[in-house]
């Protein structure tokens, strides 16, 4: 399908509203695309943004609207209607088959993908060679989906898409798991997509990327577009100002802390990933730990919480040696571990916020087997208001539950506020992605290990939630808990920690203080020896 | 624009219920209002299991009785060979106040109670052809399987000596459900005419429940790991026919001779076989429901009448040489 | 305040009830009635066959919701009562013992053993429960067949003990007893305690219930133990009420169970369900049936309308609550 250079308008959509029940998703929401723009798609969660992306992919229909391509109005009915008309959508939470290999995955449904009547892996391997090549990414063909990281499987849906020769690429947080030079490269294929005209939509929350390579940004709020600004004539505070409808202020890291007594030390640990990982963490300190999709962060907290096997060195908590077999071991030991994915390893979806964050301590809260349910709601009511749990249905208005019990006049505990009681009974499927992380870090809490792993705790989470969780990591430190944090964002990690471990191919590359570290130096102790993504 | 299924919310509660009463009042015009009309009888039967051909026939005879009796409702309820589900029928039954109910108890420890309860409700208690632990009826009608097997015992124990020239042979019981009266009866009465014999073995007793197509692999299974066989005693003709099919099947029918017992007429039943040279004999185990209805039209219809407590019917052999004559006498149009 | 919307666990509970209320309804509708005008359908004695029909299946229903719970299914629990009716009836008629409790404990002792192994067998080789149960539903069907030589072990009515046992568990106020005490016993478990919360949390996400440090082992060796105990029981009733140890009971009594769960609103893949749930589910079927045979519907179409029945309440419970 060729276009027209001359018509400004690629794409155009007016008047989008969709309704989930009693729930406005979108109202009235329009957005318009020009030909070889990018273009940013910002909001808070529950903004509507991946809603209206997932309308123009098909894979939603809108409850009324009108959306045109170069000005002839189109019906986007399902996928393949968008994978007719071009639009190629890459999803936050992938939609790859886990069980398939990669070459399958690009080929399934693929209107591009000559198929005859039988198999080839020739064929397969002459088409997908090209657009893997392209995004960097280094994987079989016939490599299983499941054993790829989140990051590399991110790629893979990059890949996809653009076999799919889309000339409308939406992106839904597509650097939320890749590290800085993926990003680079990420960045890099979009200004050459751009030069051959594809039209980009960028749904993203960090503002970095969003002023580096978007040309416009549209805002949504609430279900509405509240404006779209030429990115050379706006600023971060506009946006956010905009996205939020208040002024936010961004936390600042607390001055360096005193550190106390040493609590982990880990001395030449290897596992079937990690190779001669040693370091320290005491009291009250903020250990990050950096490295490219695949270098082994996940697998150190995997190796630390008894998930994956240690095959030599040792791990001392608090002077003892131990050797966690397994969650409860290591829970035991005093380590906890929030991990990467909290919808598959960390929520049971369709249990209550209560329910989910007193899982792991409901011992403490019984006699006799049976649970008290007073001292449940009393045990998880200070927590929710440290992490500001702010559990209103994406519709209603913001409101925290400090505000809340402010208003209620609730007495102290044993008696239990009513309006916290109602939040507490909602079931977390229905919180923001920024919420469901709080429940999963108010389980952490109750539990108060000494040591706490962060695995990427703030992605796909919008900038409110993200500054709560920042400070609740400054006040955890100040506390006295050890914390490591993971993360794929450098500036993150400048923010909230005090030492920062590179990670390379599951050795430890470089050890910085936070004083000295710059991007620039992460950078290049996370990629030198040569290797590659 | 269509609407999607997940739009349904919020709709009605309890659409299921409208959904379902749509689906019953259907069902419910076909299977007949259960409201006893005025001036009309009703005779509420308990069926063991309407799969058995012998019980087909049963109900198929009891139905044509009555059917000339238009002031009589016969109501029959098949328990599927399920002694949970019986009980539930009969005590549904009870709730609906029959004039009369008649039972063919399924296994007789499991019926026993309830049709007790039955009594107790003043309900008169027909027992058909199968026996319970406790007289928990009014009239039992039954035939004498014992005298059944002591006949078909006898057949078997001339032809083994007219094949031999002294009482010698092998032979396969194919048994029915443990449980009940007719297969501990049926065996008895043989068993009392084969122990005069030391030279005459029951090599193999395997147990099909009544059903010709369990009989046939039972058979299959005693014909691999019995090298010789001389007569099968199948405790019922269903039975006794899915043996001989196994032997066929196997090339071994002409080795031995088939008994069975009903003797049904019609061109499934029992007589049938023996005509078309199948089974060796048969021996007539009565439907008992001519006497049964006969019984129950007194206690219907005269107020002050008193039925026995036992009624016994007799058997007849039917052999090559009288089974074209059985086969009219025990045949009515209609049967299969 | 927010607007909370009420959690889809009490809406799903209130339509099935709502279907309950809809079947009773049209069963007094089309009740036929007595000679003196009431609707034999309300008689106290009918209402109570119902909750006694429905008792044994009930009881093993209630057990089977926390099987369902966890994400893992129980098919042999028929196989399981036989073995149960066979052990308590063979105790009581051959003379092992001179007490009634003893024979009622070595069933239910048995079956809580052949549940137990199930629980063993899933939780330690990752093993799908739908064959590991499959298999115990032929290998217990089996066991019960061998002890007893593959007869009915027959209680009398005289004075002994096996008859003495058999009067006093068949009385209805007992069965229904047993059935109640055993559904608020369930309940409560479900609700109320540590346990319960463990079992609704292993069938909604068992890797993220690994992460939390939740002992999954145990908590499914106890539910299928459970499976197997309370069968045992309702096995120890079935003896008294048929009169009779039957090592070929029960056949397709898993389908029923599972049927009653279903309907009660309970998901197979685990994770979301309730006790009350299957009791409605139980009752519903209950009333259907004696409904249907009061009206003297042929108990084939009986059966055919029951399938009908279990694929709309599913049908309509799924697209009601979205995903």
């Amino acid at each position: 399908m060729g276009h027209n250079r001359s018509l400004p308008e690629h794409l155009q959509a007016v008047g989008i509203t969709k309704r989930y029940g009693g729930v406005y998703a979108l109202k009235g929401a329009s957005f318009s695309l020009r030909a070889g723009e990018v273009h940013a798609l910002v909001g808070e969660n529950g903004a509507g943004k991946s809603t209206l992306a997932r309308i123009l992919a098909g894979s939603t229909r809108a409850d009324s609207g009108a959306i045109s391509i170069h000005g002839a109005p189109v019906e986007i009915a399902t996928p393949l209607d968008a994978q007719r008309l071009g639009i190629g959508i890459i999803y936050q939470e992938l939609d790859l088959f886990p069980d398939l290999t990669a070459g399958e995955n690009i080929v399934i449904g693929n209107l591009h993908f000559p198929e005859g009547r039988l198999v080839s892996f020739r064929r397969m391997e002459e088409f997908c060679r090209p657009f893997l090549r392209q995004v960097g990414l280094a994987c079989g063909i016939r490599q299983t989906v499941a054993t790829l990281s989140i990051g590399q499987m991110q790629l893979l849906a990059i890949a996809r898409a653009l076999s799919m020769d889309a000339r409308i690429l939406l992106m839904d947080e597509p650097t939320s798991s890749l590290f800085d030079d993926a990003a680079e490269r990420l960045f890099g294929l979009i200004a050459a997509l751009k030069q051959r005209g594809v039209s980009i939509v960028y749904v993203s929350h960090k503002m970095d990327e969003i002023f580096r390579i978007c040309d416009r940004a549209t805002v949504l709020r609430d279900g509405e577009t509240i404006g779209t600004v030429e990115m050379a004539g706006t600023s971060v505070n506009e946006l956010i100002r905009m996205m939020v409808g208040r002024e936010l202020r961004m936390t600042a890291r607390a001055a360096r802390r005193v550190a106390g007594e040493l609590v982990l030390a880990v001395e030449k640990l290897a596992t079937a990933k990690l190779r001669d990982v040693s370091f320290e963490l005491r009291r009250g300190e903020v250990l990050g730990i950096a490295g490219l999709v695949g270098s082994g962060r996940s697998e150190l907290g995997a190796a630390l919480f008894g998930l994956d096997r240690i095959t030599s060195g040792t791990v001392r908590v608090q002077g003892e040696l131990r050797a966690p077999r397994s969650p409860r071991d290591a829970m035991a030991s005093g380590i906890g571990l929030l991990p990467e994915d909290r919808r598959l390893e960390g929520l049971m979806m369709r249990m209550s916020v209560l329910e989910n964050a007193t899982l792991a301590v409901l011992p403490r809260l019984s006699g006799l087997g049976f649970i008290d349910r007073r001292r449940e709601h009393a045990s998880l009511a200070p927590v929710a208001r440290q992490l500001a749990l702010n559990c209103a249905s994406p519709a209603a208005p913001v409101r925290s539950c400090e505000e809340i019990s402010w208003q209620a006049e609730a007495p102290a505990p044993p008696s239990v506020n009513p309006a916290m009681s109602a939040i507490f009974s909602q079931p977390v499927s229905q919180l923001s992605g920024g919420n469901q992380q709080k429940v999963l870090l108010a389980r952490w809490l109750l539990l108060n290990p000494t040591v706490l792993f962060l695995d990427d705790p703030t992605r796909g989470i919008d900038i409110g939630a993200k500054q709560d969780i920042y400070r609740l990591i400054d006040e955890l430190a100040a506390a006295g808990k050890a914390i490591i944090l993971v993360s794929s964002e450098l500036p993150e990690l400048l923010r909230c920690c005090d030492r920062i471990l590179v990670l390379n191919e599951g050795r430890v590359t470089a050890h910085f203080d936070a004083a000295e570290a710059t991007q620039e130096k992460i950078m290049s102790a996370a990629t030198n020896a040569g290797a590659g993504a | 624009m269509k609407r999607q299924f997940s739009e349904y919310r919020n709709d009605r509660p309890g659409g299921l219920s409208y959904i379902l009463a749509g689906a019953l009042l259907l069902a419910g015009c076909g299977g007949g209002t259960g409201n006893p009309g005025r001036k009309q009888l009703v005779v509420a039967f308990s069926q063991a299991n309407n799969a058995e051909p012998y019980r087909a026939a049963q109900n198929a005879f009891l139905g044509k009785l009555w059917a000339r009796q238009p002031d009589v409702k016969l109501v029959i309820a098949d328990a599927q060979q399920d002694n949970s589900k019986q009980v539930a029928q009969v005590e549904t039954f009870i709730r609906q106040k029959p004039d009369l109910l008649i039972v063919a108890p399924n296994e007789r420890a499991a019926l026993t109670a309830v049709m007790g309860q039955a009594m107790e409700a003043h309900i008169p208690v027909i027992c058909l052809e199968r026996d319970i632990l406790q007289p928990n009826y009014t009239s039992y009608v039954h035939s004498d399987n014992v005298a059944i097997g002591r006949l078909a015992g006898q057949f078997m124990v001339d032809h083994l000596t007219k094949k031999y020239g002294k009482p010698k042979g092998n032979i396969v019981a194919m048994r029915g459900l443990l449980g009940v009266e007719g297969e501990i009866n049926r065996d008895r009465g043989a068993k009392q005419v084969f122990d005069k014999y030391p030279e005459i073995k029951i090599v193999s007793d395997p147990v099909a429940d009544w059903i010709q197509a369990k009989a046939k692999d039972r058979m299959t299974e005693v014909l691999r790991a019995q090298p010789k066989i001389d007569v099968v005693y199948g405790h019922n003709d269903p039975m006794a026919i899915g043996a001989y099919l196994a032997a066929k099947e196997l090339g071994r029918e002409k080795e031995m001779i088939f008994v069975g017992v009903d003797g049904l007429g019609g061109p499934a039943g029992g007589i049938r076989k023996v005509m078309d040279g199948i089974l060796a004999a048969t021996f007539v185990y009565p439907l008992c429901v001519d006497k049964a209805v006969e019984v129950a039209n007194r206690i219907l219809h005269e107020p002050g009448f008193q039925p026995e407590k036992d009624y016994v019917l007799e058997s007849l052999m039917v052999t090559a040489e009288n089974a074209a004559q059985m086969y009219e006498k025990y045949t009515i149009p209609g049967m299969n | 305040m927010p607007a909370v919307r009420a959690s889809a666990g009490l809406l799903r509970r209130a339509q099935s009830l709502a279907a309950l209320l809809g079947i009773l309804l049209l069963a007094i509708a089309i009740s036929p009635t007595a000679s003196d005008g009431s609707r034999i359908f309300l008689e106290a004695g009918n209402l109570t066959d119902i909750l006694r029909q429905v008792s044994l299946i009930g009881i093993i229903s209630l057990a089977m919701t926390l099987v369902i719970l966890t994400g893992g299914i129980d098919l042999s629990v028929g196989s399981i009562l036989a073995l149960s009716t066979a052990l308590a009836a063979m105790f009581l008629t051959r003379g092992y013992t001179t007490h009634i409790a003893v024979a009622i404990l070595a069933a239910v002792a048995a079956a809580a053993l052949a549940g137990a192994l199930n629980g063993v067998v899933i939780a330690r080789t990752g093993i799908q429960p739908f064959i590991v149960t499959l298999a115990s539903m032929i290998g217990v069907r089996g066991l019960a067949k061998w002890l007893t030589n593959n007869q009915n072990i027959d209680i009398g009515f005289g004075k002994d003990l096996a008859a003495g046992f058999a009067a006093i568990f068949r009385e209805k106020a007992i069965v229904i007893g047993a059935y109640a005490g055993a559904a608020a016993l369930f309940w409560v478990v479900l609700a109320r305690t540590v346990f319960g919360r463990h079992v609704r949390a292993v069938g909604d996400n068992e890797k993220a219930a690994e992460y939390a440090g939740l002992p999954i082992r145990a908590t499914k060796i106890w539910v299928y133990t459970l499976s197997g105990l309370f069968t045992g029981f309702a096995g120890v009733l079935y003896a008294a009420e048929n009169h009779q140890g039957n090592p070929n009971a029960g056949v397709a009594y898993e389908l029923d169970a599972i049927a009653a769960v279903v309907i009660g609103g309970t998901r197979l893949s685990g994770g979301k369900g309730s006790i009350s749930g299957t009791i409605v589910g139980t009752l519903i079927m209950g009333v259907l049936t004696n409904m249907l045979r009061l009206n003297n519907v042929d108990s084939n179409v009986e059966m055919m309308i029951k399938a009908a029945i279990i694929v709309l309440a599913v049908a309509v419970q799924r697209e009601r609550n979205g995903n």
